[in-house]
């Protein structure tokens, strides 16, 4: 297998976007095109969730290759449900590691703010299953609940160590021009003051409205390219050093022990044996924190912390800038939003700025790897990339 | 005639499966649809709840009850909880009724009520 870099990232806002899906996948690749100094490319992957369903735009990667004016190369949609950005790269480094192509741009788009917000939410719970799931009126926010009141149940989780996974991602992502919420938030206002009802209120209990990700439009994009490119071209060398990959049951109720997050865990050790690097030595991560409970059992579960001590963790501060590893530095889902299809590529796009060090005022100090994890479903399809600095 | 939901068990190893798959995940020797159909019981205990405020367009209500059960034979549902104040491990007992209504269809499915 041949080695991949990434030599060049572009992104949208993450927010409410008034413009063609096909447009929101094509001005992140513009600018990626322009950052890594290139003007073609070999083939082009387009990570796209709810295109067909949301916004009448069925072969999106047709649409988008034509608006960058790239044709006639090869490009399609690559949809794995919210996991599909980070397969999308997963694809692209195929591409490239095989020797099939020299350079290929990975972009990425979605647009749910097209139709309601309970539209939304009943396209993202058809993740679920049909027959099993579904018709009961199950969505990705109970199905998070539900897990939740187990594992506060079992280790000791409270609400408290939820809204401070929120309070940290907003902060973070007041740092983030491209974060879709903007909005300082605090302890005491979402859950301490008389007003914490009425501020925060419940989504699927225990999970408040704070605890879950914004709806968002937005889209990312990175251009993966071989050895022998990168290292034309005038950019801090960041290696695709690790890939992974793993499902688990369709149902939730399935798994043997319902508080573990198996497919988290294979992808990740995956991702790290591939990259030869241990979790330990990881220097910024992005995990997929949908909900605040994900980015407290990812964090455990990709083996940053012990099971069941990732809230101690957080308590101590050790995922905040500054901390021993800190974790969505860009906002995560939580706060730079969560357009389902671009999230993947999105993560890869914040860790690419941090190992360059082109991360402005959420840098973290002399990052060299880092690690993102993209969560489909509900933890039935997880797809884990390890990114280095090298030079 | 009583209303049932069914779990399939693997004619060749005896394995419940909930829901419906096509290989037994067991043996792995299943060929296709090599299952018997079996009701499945009525009564279990609740794993974990939750009610939910944000229900997709089909539903009608302001808020629904949604809980995991394990049934009597260890086999696992998810399923609508009609039970005012749920609480871990409790006994529940299901009934089979309409879940889901949209213009052009029905869905059946378990509701669990205190046991």
């Amino acid at each position: 297998m041949r080695e991949v870099y990434v030599v060049g990232a572009g992104i949208t806002s993450f927010t409410r976007l008034e413009y063609p899906l096909s447009e929101i996948a094509a001005y992140p690749a513009m600018l990626a095109l322009k950052d890594a100094g290139l003007s073609k490319v070999d083939h082009v992957y387009v990570a796209n969730m709810g295109g067909t369903r949301l916004n009448h735009q069925s072969g999106l990667a047709s649409a988008v290759v034509d608006t960058l004016s790239l044709t006639p190369v090869g490009a399609e949609v690559i949809e794995n449900g919210p996991a599909s950005g980070a397969s999308a790269i997963k694809t692209g480094f195929l591409a490239v590691a095989s020797g099939l192509h020299d350079v290929v741009l990975v972009t990425s788009a979605e647009r749910l703010r097209e139709v309601n917000n309970l539209e939304a939410t009943d396209f993202v719970a058809t993740l679920s299953h049909p027959l099993a799931e579904y018709i009961y009126g199950v969505t990705l926010p109970s199905l998070a609940a539900m897990f939740t009141r187990l594992y506060m149940q079992k280790y000791g989780v409270t609400e408290r160590h939820l809204a401070m996974v929120a309070v940290k991602n907003h902060d973070n992502a007041l740092l983030n021009f491209f974060a879709h919420l903007h909005e300082k938030i605090t302890l005491e206002g979402i859950l301490d003051s008389p007003e914490a009802m009425t501020n925060n209120p419940y989504v699927a209990e225990p999970l408040r409205f704070f605890d879950c990700c914004p709806v968002s439009d937005g889209g990312a994009c990175v251009i993966l390219a071989s050895a022998e490119v990168a290292k034309k071209l005038k950019k801090p060398l960041v290696r695709l050093a690790g890939v992974g990959q793993a499902t688990d049951s369709h149902c939730v109720h399935e798994r043997a022990e319902p508080t573990d997050l198996l497919a988290v865990r294979g992808a990740a050790a995956q991702a790290f044996k591939m990259a030869g690097v241990a979790p330990g030595d990881v220097n910024v991560a992005e995990l997929h924190d949908a909900f605040t409970i994900l980015e407290i059992v990812q964090s455990e579960e990709v083996g940053f912390f012990k099971k069941g001590q990732g809230h101690l963790a957080l308590e101590k501060g050790e995922t905040r800038i500054g901390g021993k590893i800190p974790i969505n530095t860009a906002g995560g889902l939580k706060a730079r939003g969560h357009p389902t299809g671009a999230t993947g590529v999105a993560q890869a796009h914040e860790i690419v700025l941090q190992l360059r060090g082109e991360a402005g005022k959420r840098q973290v100090k002399d990052a060299r790897i880092g690690f993102t994890c993209n969560f489909g479903g509900f933890g039935n399809n997880v797809v884990c990339l390890v990114f280095k600095r090298e030079d | 005639m009583a209303l049932e939901i069914y779990a399939y068990r693997c004619k060749k190893c005896g394995q419940l499966h909930y829901p419906f798959r096509m290989v037994c995940k067991k043996c792995g020797k299943n060929e296709v649809f090599e299952f018997d159909t079996v009701p499945l019981p009525k009564n279990g205990k609740l794993l974990t709840f939750t009610t939910v405020h944000n229900l997709p367009p089909d539903f009608n209500v302001a808020k629904l009850g949604l809980g995991m059960v394990e049934l009597e034979n260890g086999l696992r549902i998810t399923g609508q909880l009609k039970i005012p104040h749920p609480t871990f491990g409790m006994a529940v007992t299901g009934k089979v009724e309409i879940v889901r209504e949209a213009e052009y269809s029905k869905n059946y499915g378990m509701v669990f009520y205190p046991g």
